[in-house]
C-alpha cells in the first residue's frame, strides 16, 4: 500500500512509525529539514522536505498514486487543502486532522466528504471521549471496546486490599463466579509484560488487562481493591481545547472545577460552559488547590500545556488522596511510565489521535486493531470469512505460536470468552492477543 | 454647547404633527354623541399641528445636522416632554378642569401610560374628550415601542440593550436588520392586538364605544377606564379574561411576540426573562388568589380571576382595578405595594424598573455570595445563555439604586406636602413605575384629585422620569451634558 503522510509531527511519526513496522511504502512531507532527516535516520521512509499544501511537492510525493493520504500538521486549513488536493490528483483515500470541533459534525463532515475529504479526525475530540470513558469507568486505567461493547479490554490496577493479590490465575479460575466471562490477557509487573499462565501469581501494584464481555455489569471494581470509587467532583487544571471539550461532556454528570491561569480564557470559558465552576488561579500553586477542595475531589484532571507541571500536580493530588488522577503529557514517551510514578493514567492526545487513525487504517484488513499501553502486544480483530485450518480443530490444538492468545469470540452478535476446549466457526470475530512479531503470522492465518 | 437644534426641532415637530392629527380623530365620537367638545378637540388640534409645521420650517442653511447622543437624548426628552404639553390643550379648552395643573397631570398620567387619573366622576365626561384621555395612552405606548426598540439601544439604556446592543456574534434578537423595519413589524403588532382585544370586548357586550377605549389602554398598558368603577363595572368572565390575556401580552417583550406568531415557540421558551415573567405571575397570581378566598366569600373562579387580573395589572403597570385589593389583609396589601416596584418585560410597553433588571441583580447577588467561597472563581452572569458584560451589569445597579434613590427623596418630598406615609410612598411607587392605583389615600377606588398641586406637579415629574428609564431625563441634569467635551 502507498500511503504518504503530511506532516512529520508526534502523530505523524508516530504514524510513520506503526505502519513502517507493516512494511508499506509510506512517503513522509515535512517542511523541516531537520526532523525529516531524524525521521529517515529512524525509519525505513521516503521524506520529501516542502509545503505539503503545494500540488507540486504533493506531485513529488507520488500523491497520484498513493491508497491513502494523511494530513495531520498543526494546522487545519493547511490539512484540509492538501487533503483536497490529493484527492484531486488520484489519492484513494484522504484523512485531515482538524481542531476545530465544528468541522466533525455530520453536516460538515458530509460537505467535507464533497470536497475530496474522506475523513476528518479530531485529537481534541478523541482525547476528551477517552478522558470521559476513563472517568465514567473510574475503576479502569483503561477501557477498550470491540464492536460496540460485545467485548471489552479494561486494564486494572491491583491495591494492596485487592482479594486478587497473592492469588494465581488458576485459582482464579476455579474460585471466580465469574469464569467464562473475564479473562486475565496480560499482566504488566515493573515495565514488564507477562503473558498470565495458570501458575502466575498475581502481586500488589500489578497492573492487569482483563478481557471480558459485559465489563458494565461485572463487579471488576473489586477486584481493585479500593474503596468508595464514586466519581462526583473532577477538578481539572488548565483551561485548553481539551479541557473544553471535555469539561463539555463532564459538567452535566459531574461537578467539574476548572483552574485556569489566563484570565481571557478563563471568561472564554465561562461563558460557554454552563455548570463548570471556573477559577481563575496558577495551577502550580498548591494552597490556592487545597482552598478550592482538591482533597475532597474524586479525580484529577492535569491538562496543561506542561507534561512535567501535569504530572507533580497529579501527584500531588495523590497525595491528597485524589481517587483517580490523570494527567496529559505532550512526550509520548512518558506515556508507559505511568504505572511506575503513581499517576493513574497518562494520556497523550498525538498518541491517541494516531492510534485512532492507524486504527481506520487497517480497517480494511482487520476489523480492529488495539495497542495497550506500556504492554508490548496489540490485540487484533479479525473476522473469520470461510472454514480453514482454524475452525477444524479445537483452539488447543492449533498450531498457534506460543505468545498468542485468543482472547474473545464474539458469534451471533454475543461476547464469548472462550477455553482451550472452544472450536471457532465461520462468521467469528476472534479477539487475538499477539506480540509484534508474530502479528504476520497470525494474519496469514486468519486470511 | 454642541448640541444642534434643527434635528430636534425637526423630529419635535413632525411628533406634534402626529398628535395634532390624532386629536382630529377623536371628533367623530363628539359629533356622534351630539356633544360640543369637538371645538376644543378641533381647536388642539390646529394649534398642535401648526406648531408643529412651525417648528420644522427655518432650516438652517449651515451646520451639522447629525444626530449624536447628546441630541439623541434631547430628541427624547423634548418630545415627550412638548407631546405631553400640547396633550393638555384639549382638557383645557373644553374648560372641564378648573385647575391647569390637573389637565397637565391628567396628560402627563395618560402619555406616560400611567392611568392616575384626577377625574372623580369619568362617566359625566364629554366623549370627545374621553377618547383622547383613551388615546394618549395609546400613543404613549407606541412612542415607548419605538423608544424601546429603536432608540434606547443605541443610547444603551432601557433594559432592552441586555437583548440586543451588546449581544455578542449575530443579534438573533433583531427581528430585521433595520429598525425602521423592525418598528413597522412591532407597530403593526400593537395594532392588530389592539384591533383584535377591541373585537372581542365588543362581541363580549361592551358597547362599541367602551371596547375601543379598553382596548387602547389595554396594548398600552395604561390603564384608563371609561367607568368610574373601572374593570370592577364589568364583573363578568367573558370581558376580565380577554382583557387580562391582553394586559399580559403587553407586558411581553415585543420582539417575543413577534417569534411566537412567527411560529419560533423554542426561541420564546429560552428567553429567561419570559420564563421568569410567567412563573412569577404565576406564583403571586396563586398567592393572592389564596389570599381573597381567605379574606372575602368569593368562589374559586371569582377568587383566581380577580387575583391574578390583579397582580397582572400590577405587573404590567396597567393599573385596571376590578375589585379593591386593599381589602384582602395587610399581608396581600403589602404584596401589592412592592408590586408597585417590579415592572414586565423589557422591551414591553410596561414601564417600572422591569423584570429582566431583578433578576439580572438577584443572579448577581447569588453569585457574591459564591464569589465569597471561590474568591478565584470567574462566575459571569448569564441571561439567555450569553453573558452580560460588566458595563451593563453596572449599569443596572446603577438602576436600581438610582430608582430607589428617587423613591425615597420622592416620598420625602410628597410627606413634607402633607401626605401621610402610606400615601405618599405608593402615590410615588405608583408614579415613578407608571403603574397608576397605589394604596392608601389613592387607592384602587381613588383617584387623585384631591392632592394638592405641588404634590400633582411632583409626581408628573416622576411620571416622565419613571417612563424615559430615569437616565434620559436625568442625564440633562449632569454638568458632562452642557460641557462642551
Amino acid at each position: 500500500m502507498n500511503i504518504v503522510i503530511a506532516g512529520a509531527g508526534d502523530v505523524g511519526y508516530h504514524l510513520a512509525e506503526l505502519l513502517a513496522q507493516e512494511s508499506q511504502n509510506i512517503t513522509l512531507i515535512d517542511r523541516d529539514e531537520d526532523v525529516l532527516e531524524m525521521v529517515s535516520n529512524r525509519l525505513d521512509v521516503l521524506t520529501i522536505c516542502g509545503d505539503c499544501a503545494s500540488p507540486e511537492i504533493l506531485q513529488s510525493a507520488g500523491v497520484k498514486k498513493a491508497n491513502l493520504f494523511l494530513a495531520v500538521t498543526t494546522s487545519e486549513k493547511t490539512n484540509l487543502i492538501s487533503s483536497i488536493l490529493a484527492k484531486k490528483m488520484g489519492a484513494t483515500k484522504t484523512v485531515a486532522r482538524v481542531q476545530n470541533q465544528e468541522y466533525i459534525e455530520k453536516n460538515t463532515k458530509s460537505d467535507f466528504m464533497d470536497l475530496g475529504v474522506d475523513s476528518v479526525i479530531c485529537p481534541n475530540k478523541l482525547a476528551a471521549q477517552e478522558l470521559q470513558k476513563l472517568i465514567q469507568e473510574s475503576y479502569f486505567t483503561d477501557v477498550f471496546d470491540f464492536e460496540g461493547g460485545k467485548m471489552s479490554v479494561v486494564g486494572l490496577t491491583l491495591e494492596a486490599c485487592s482479594p486478587l493479590k497473592n492469588k494465581t490465575i488458576r485459582e482464579l479460575r476455579v474460585s471466580s463466579t465469574l469464569s467464562g466471562t473475564v479473562r486475565p490477557i496480560a499482566i504488566l509487573r515493573d515495565s514488564s509484560t507477562i503473558l498470565p499462565e495458570g501458575s502466575t501469581t498475581l502481586k500488589e501494584n500489578d497492573h492487569v488487562f482483563f478481557m471480558t464481555n459485559d465489563r458494565k455489569k461485572l463487579p471488576l471494581k473489586e477486584y481493585v481493591g479500593k474503596e468508595n470509587g464514586k466519581i462526583n467532583r473532577i477538578m481539572i487544571v488548565g483551561g485548553g481545547n481539551l479541557t473544553y471539550s471535555t469539561a463539555k461532556m463532564l459538567e452535566k454528570d459531574f461537578n467539574v472545577t476548572i483552574v485556569e491561569k489566563n484570565k481571557d480564557r478563563c471568561n472564554y470559558l465561562a461563558e460557554h460552559l454552563q455548570n463548570a465552576l471556573i477559577i481563575n488561579a496558577d495551577p502550580s500553586n498548591m494552597d490556592m488547590l487545597e482552598e478550592e477542595g482538591l482533597e475532597h475531589m474524586d479525580a484529577f484532571l492535569a491538562l496543561t500545556p506542561n507534561s512535567e507541571t501535569n504530572i507533580i500536580t497529579s501527584l500531588s493530588a495523590k497525595n491528597h488522596g485524589v481517587f483517580k488522577t490523570i494527567a496529559q503529557v505532550e512526550n509520548s514517551d512518558y506515556v508507559h511510565i505511568s504505572q511506575n510514578i503513581g499517576v493513574d493514567t497518562l494520556i497523550n492526545k498525538k498518541l491517541i489521535a494516531a492510534n485512532n487513525i492507524f486504527r481506520f487504517i487497517r480497517k480494511g484488513k482487520v476489523e480492529e486493531i488495539v495497542s495497550l499501553k506500556g504492554v508490548d502486544a496489540e490485540l487484533i480483530e479479525f473476522e473469520l470469512h470461510r472454514d480453514n485450518q482454524l475452525t477444524k480443530h479445537p483452539i488447543k490444538d492449533l498450531p498457534l505460536p506460543k505468545s498468542v492468545i485468543i482472547g474473545g469470540i464474539i458469534r451471533n452478535n454475543k461476547g464469548l470468552i472462550p477455553n482451550g476446549d472452544f472450536q471457532m466457526k465461520n462468521k467469528d470475530k476472534v479477539i487475538v492477543f499477539a506480540m509484534p512479531e508474530t502479528i504476520p503470522v497470525v494474519e496469514d492465518l486468519f486470511r | 454647547m454642541m448640541v444642534s437644534l434643527y434635528p430636534i426641532r425637526n423630529v419635535v415637530g413632525f411628533l406634534l404633527m402626529i398628535v395634532g392629527g390624532m386629536m382630529l380623530s377623536c371628533i367623530p365620537f363628539s359629533v356622534y354623541f351630539g356633544e360640543s367638545d369637538w371645538k376644543a378637540l378641533f381647536g388642539a388640534a390646529l394649534i398642535t399641528a401648526s406648531a408643529g409645521f412651525l417648528f420644522r420650517q427655518f432650516k438652517p442653511k449651515t451646520g451639522n445636522h447629525q444626530v449624536r447622543k447628546r441630541e439623541g437624548y434631547l430628541i427624547v426628552a423634548s418630545g415627550w416632554i412638548s407631546m405631553v404639553l400640547f396633550s393638555a390643550l384639549p382638557y383645557l379648552f373644553s374648560g372641564l378642569f378648573d385647575n391647569p395643573v390637573d389637565a397637565f397631570f391628567e396628560s402627563i398620567s395618560g402619555m406616560t401610560t400611567t392611568g392616575a387619573t384626577i377625574i372623580s366622576d369619568i362617566e359625566a365626561m364629554p366623549k370627545g374628550i374621553l377618547f383622547w384621555r383613551s388615546l394618549t395612552q395609546w400613543i404613549g405606548g407606541m412612542g415607548i415601542i419605538v423608544l424601546t426598540i429603536a432608540l434606547f439601544p443605541l443610547l444603551g439604556i432601557g433594559g432592552i440593550e441586555l437583548f440586543v446592543a451588546e449581544a455578542p456574534g449575530p443579534t438573533s434578537d433583531k427581528i430585521h436588520p433595520r429598525i425602521q423595519q423592525t418598528a413597522k413589524s412591532l407597530w403593526l403588532i400593537y395594532v392588530s392586538f389592539t384591533g383584535i382585544l377591541m373585537l372581542i370586548l365588543w362581541a363580549a357586550g361592551m358597547t362599541f364605544y367602551d371596547a375601543i377605549n379598553h382596548a387602547l389602554t389595554t396594548m398600552a398598558t395604561g390603564g384608563f377606564s371609561t367607568k368610574n368603577a373601572s374593570i370592577a363595572a364589568y364583573n363578568i368572565p367573558q370581558i376580565q379574561y380577554p382583557i387580562l390575556l391582553f394586559m399580559f401580552l403587553a407586558g411581553t417583550n415585543y420582539t417575543l411576540i413577534y417569534w411566537g406568531l412567527q411560529g419560533k415557540l423554542k426561541k420564546v421558551w429560552a428567553s429567561d426573562e419570559f420564563k421568569v415573567y410567567v412563573s412569577f405571575v404565576l406564583a403571586i397570581g396563586f398567592a393572592v388568589a389564596g389570599s381573597i378566598m381567605y379574606h372575602t366569600d368569593l368562589n374559586i373562579e371569582e377568587s383566581l380571576r380577580t387575583g391574578f387580573f390583579q397582580v397582572v395589572s400590577l405587573v404590567t403597570t396597567t393599573g385596571y382595578v376590578s375589585a379593591d385589593y386593599t381589602l384582602w389583609g395587610p399581608g396581600t396589601t403589602m404584596i401589592f405595594f412592592c408590586l408597585l416596584f417590579v415592572g414586565a418585560s423589557a422591551g414591553s410597553t410596561s414601564g417600572g424598573i422591569k423584570l429582566v433588571r431583578h433578576w439580572v441583580f438577584l443572579k448577581n447577588t447569588m453569585l457574591e455570595f459564591r464569589r465569597l467561597i471561590h474568591p478565584r472563581a470567574i462566575l459571569p452572569i448569564k441571561m439567555n445563555g450569553n453573558v452580560v458584560n460588566t458595563k451593563i451589569l453596572s449599569h443596572i445597579q446603577v438602576f436600581l439604586l438610582l430608582y430607589l434613590a428617587l423613591f425615597i427623596i420622592g416620598s420625602f418630598a410628597v410627606s413634607t406636602m402633607g401626605l401621610d406615609f402610606e400615601t405618599a410612598t405608593s402615590a410615588v411607587a405608583t408614579a415613578l413605575g407608571n403603574v397608576g392605583p397605589g394604596i392608601g389615600k389613592v387607592g384602587p377606588t381613588d383617584n387623585f384629585a384631591w392632592l394638592p398641586n405641588n404634590v400633582k406637579i411632583t409626581l408628573s415629574f416622576l411620571m416622565i422620569l419613571g417612563r424615559l428609564e430615569l437616565f434620559t431625563i436625568l442625564v440633562l441634569f449632569t454638568p458632562y451634558f452642557w460641557k462642551s467635551n
